[in-house]
């Protein structure tokens, strides 16, 4: 008996003691569970070598979920990658600096002839590849030219302007165009430079040779991406040597920083209220607007660009009264808290992250306003249900939303909900990619624009564009006075007056708010609270669902 | 006395199979008409109600947009009803069609029958409905055909099975030599004598039907988004499990379990019922 009870305060004390460590020692603990983890990720994507990392430094690297869209296509430069703005592997001849505007990157001056026909970039010398070779013109000649002639590989940079591209000398390279295009300006900032000797198509999808800050240690197609620093790297050697991209499931993503298994995890405005131990959520400003087209012509039949029959317009959205009713009389601060939880910037029209958006901003919110704007053009409640009606006609009308993506229903769903205090129906529905094509002629649709290029203007308002088979002008906005600013802006041989010309082109067309923006979004997610992301050198996150944290990845570092 | 007992024993029980079959049926009619006449503005967006955890005013809580989860299942429920009730329908009348065709014409047709019948059944049946409903534009249209056209080969294998039976029986026989068509023979000797197995695999393949239409939907080939379905609630949960909503998929998932249990005590109860064998006992 004497035995048993001695046994039983022993176990006890042993227990007690035990826990009493555990609980002292509680922020090493975590930090050595860390240390474990990132060895065993070592020893797994290194088949095992015993790569013995120096576990008393475990601040090393970084593991980050961003979303999966680096992941969709290849990493090859010459078939579109990493084309809207944020490269890592290969450097383009300009780059996006944090204030929106234009700065070289391989590239350290150029000039513009004075018929806008002729491009001279004067190339940064003194640069290598990751494989030692040197960069000079005619990687950039090879460059452009694979990409002409292979045009159909690459549906992100259009190089249909270009007539000839020639080295001048060794960094010294001339691009002449067929036509005036202004916009070729942004194309070069898209296009990044590959090695012409060693180029190799299958491999750079995904490994592929460049300038950049880093290069690709190891890639598992939809599982990994692990980079390293590019010691060679001409501009700042990055402060972490390693960073793994990860390929989840976006809730899978979230649990797993949950348990502490990585350093930024990318997530959508539905999370922002979330906590999770160790992290802060952070929110990055983007250009990335969401937009609802609003078809401005009456219902009517017309024949598209193959020769079919089809019925366009919608009765409702076609008042300018409707239209304008909507975009002044709406909360957009509400719709925001309501669909995204608060995260996101009311928007009226282009972000001003874009140098050439619009700058006439206007209040919104006016009920009385756009009341009286409904009840001055015939639309009025006669049946008392909360609608109102003109002769005969519901104020209503459908918004799709693109199936699969919840962020945009629950927007559409909150502007539905915050209409109606107007007397005006939205009945939000959703259709797949292919649907939208026909219903984005009769119905609403929630649009999400995000890119450096002002070409978005010429396929959202340019008359003939509609009915041609693609996204470009749903609403059938038709208006001779912005097609001739759009030429203008287009054969414009300097970045100035071709801005001038963009802004002009909105200031006509948002008159007759044939779209109804809603928000400038955010991207969101949750940060390792002693990893430090540089927010001041991050850019302004282009269209790519949460990847583009990833723009100055050079500049993060741990606390 | 022994043999009264008997007699008393058999009436109760007889009775109990027919109650809880005529109870699993009124709670399901009862789900299908409340949620076919239900006010939309039961499970309407409201805001200031986003992610309420279950309580009195919200028997199962709220979700991202404040809608009442107990409404919403409700009405997707109904719409699983209705869409599995027409789907069964049209896979039952095709399988009839086609088992008696099968048994009765035999030869070459029912090699074909038989054929159809092996080929349906040899791909794996969720790839036959998402490959289906996406041929037919997904959404509602979409996945109640593709509900309906791939539910009727077991049903064929059965009903083809049992006018075999017949088929070579005296009356039938006697009937050919009386010069009647194969036509009149299969409407009035055949289909009366499968009606019964006929009626219960049709209310067996309820909950299949209905199961498949939620299954397709959760990966997005089927019922869009704004449509209150058990399915697109399902899908909707999983992005919320995560941060712990557990309600937004736990009492719709249950929802659908007990529908799909109930088709099936009916189905089971009917065959007691009707089968010759257990009937009486």
């Amino acid at each position: 008996m004497k035995k048993k009870t001695l046994a039983i305060l022993l176990t006890a004390a042993m227990m007690t003691s035990s826990v009493g460590c555990s609980s002292g020692n509680d922020m090493s603990a975590a930090d050595g569970d860390r240390v474990t983890e990132s060895a065993e990720e070592d020893q797994s994507s290194e088949g095992g070598a015993s790569t013995a990392t120096d576990t008393a430094d475990t601040k090393e690297e970084v593991t980050a979920y961003v979303g999966t869209s680096i992941f969709d296509g290849s990493l090859d430069p010459v078939k579109g990658a990493m084309s809207y703005g944020y490269p890592f592997i290969n450097n383009a001849l300009l780059k996006v600096a944090p204030n929106s505007e234009y700065v070289g990157d391989l590239a350290t001056d150029w000039t513009i002839s004075e018929d806008a026909l002729t491009y001279t970039f004067t190339l940064r010398e003194g640069v290598t590849f990751s494989d030692g070779s040197d960069f000079t013109a005619e990687d950039v000649v090879f460059t452009y030219e694979t990409v002409r002639d292979h045009q159909a590989n690459n549906e992100n940079v259009d190089l249909t302007c270009l007539d000839s591209v020639t080295a001048l000398d060794a960094y010294t390279v001339e691009f002449r165009l067929k036509e005036c295009h202004s916009p070729f300006f942004d194309t070069v900032a898209m296009l990044q430079i590959v090695p012409g000797d060693s180029y190799d198509s299958d491999l750079f999808d995904t490994a592929p040779i460049g300038t950049g800050a880093w290069k690709v240690l190891q890639y598992d197609t939809n599982q990994q991406i692990i980079l390293e620093a590019n010691e060679d790297y001409f501009g700042k050697a990055p402060g972490i040597k390693r960073i793994t991209l990860v390929y989840m499931d976006s809730s899978a993503a979230f649990a797993a920083a949950q348990s502490g298994q990585l350093d930024i995890v990318m997530v959508g405005a539905g999370y922002a209220k979330e906590t999770v131990p160790g992290m802060k959520l952070e929110a990055f400003e983007t250009m990335d607007v969401r937009n609802i087209s609003l078809p401005v012509i009456a219902e009517q039949t017309k024949t598209d660009a193959s020769g079919a029959e089809v019925t366009v317009g919608n009765n409702v959205t076609s008042d300018l009264a409707v239209r304008e009713a909507l975009s002044i009389g709406i909360n957009r601060q509400e719709i925001i808290d309501h669909a995204f939880n608060g995260v996101g910037v009311p928007a009226v029209n282009f972000t001003d992250h874009l140098v050439w958006a619009s700058t006439e901003d206007y209040p919104d919110g006016r009920r009385d306003e756009a009341e009286k704007l409904l009840e001055d053009a015939g639309w009025t409640d006669e049946d008392g249900d909360g609608i109102r009606e003109k002769d005969g006609q519901r104020c209503a009308f459908d918004i799709y939303a693109p199936g699969g993506d919840e962020d945009r229903y629950r927007l559409a769903v909150a502007l539905g909900e915050d209409a109606a205090n107007l007397g005006i129906e939205i009945t939000v529905k959703t259709a797949t990619w292919d649907e939208v094509v026909s219903l984005q002629n009769t119905a609403g649709f929630v649009w999400g624009w995000g890119q450096y290029s002002p070409t978005v203007l010429n396929s959202l308002f340019k008359s003939e564009l509609f009915l041609t088979g693609g996204y470009d002008n749903p609403v059938g906005y038709r208006n001779d006075a912005v097609d001739e600013k759009i030429e203008e802006a287009l054969s414009s041989n300097n970045q100035k007056d071709a801005i001038a010309a963009w802004k002009e082109v909105q200031k006509i067309a948002d008159a007759e708010y044939p779209y109804l923006y809603l928000v400038n979004i955010e991207h969101c997610y949750f940060v390792n609270e002693d990893l430090d992301l540089s927010p001041n050198t991050q850019i302004p996150h282009p269209h790519g669902h949460g990847s583009p944290i990833i723009c100055n990845m050079s500049d993060w570092s741990w606390k | 006395m022994y043999k009264s007992g008997m007699s008393a024993l058999r009436v109760n029980r007889r009775m109990l199979v027919a109650a809880v079959m005529v109870l699993a049926f009124v709670y399901l009619l009862v789900i299908f008409l409340w949620g076919a006449f239900m006010d939309p503005f039961q499970y309407a967006v409201q805001y200031e109600n986003k992610f309420l955890p279950p309580g009195k005013d919200h028997l199962f809580g709220t979700d991202f947009m404040g809608r009442d989860m107990f409404y919403r299942c409700i009405k997707g429920l109904s719409n699983s009803l209705v869409i599995g009730v027409l789907a069964s329908a049209v896979s039952s009348v095709l399988a009839l069609i086609l088992g008696i065709a099968s048994a009765t014409f035999g030869g070459r047709v029912d090699k074909l029958i038989n054929w159809c019948v092996d080929l349906c059944m040899g791909l794996p049946h969720l790839v036959l409905l998402i490959l289906i409903s996406f041929m037919m534009g997904r959404g509602t249209k979409g996945v109640t055909i593709a509900v309906a056209l791939t539910h009727w080969p077991s049903l064929t294998r059965m009903v083809r099975a049992e006018v075999m039976q017949v088929r070579s029986s005296q009356y039938v026989q006697a009937a050919y030599r009386m010069g009647k068509s194969r036509f009149q023979v299969a409407l009035t000797h055949m289909v009366p004598h499968v009606l019964p197995a006929y009626l219960i695999g049709l209310v067996l393949l309820f909950p299949h039907a209905i199961m498949h239409e939620a299954s397709v939907t959760f990966l997005g080939f089927g019922l869009p988004a704004e449509m209150p379905a058990i399915g697109v609630i399902l899908s909707e949960a999983m992005n919320h499990i995560a941060t712990g909503k557990w309600w937004l998929a736990v009492f719709p998932g249950m929802m659908l379990l007990i529908a799909v249990v109930l088709f099936d005590v009916i189905g089971d109860h009917l065959k007691k019922l009707w089968n010759p064998g257990s009937g009486n006992e």
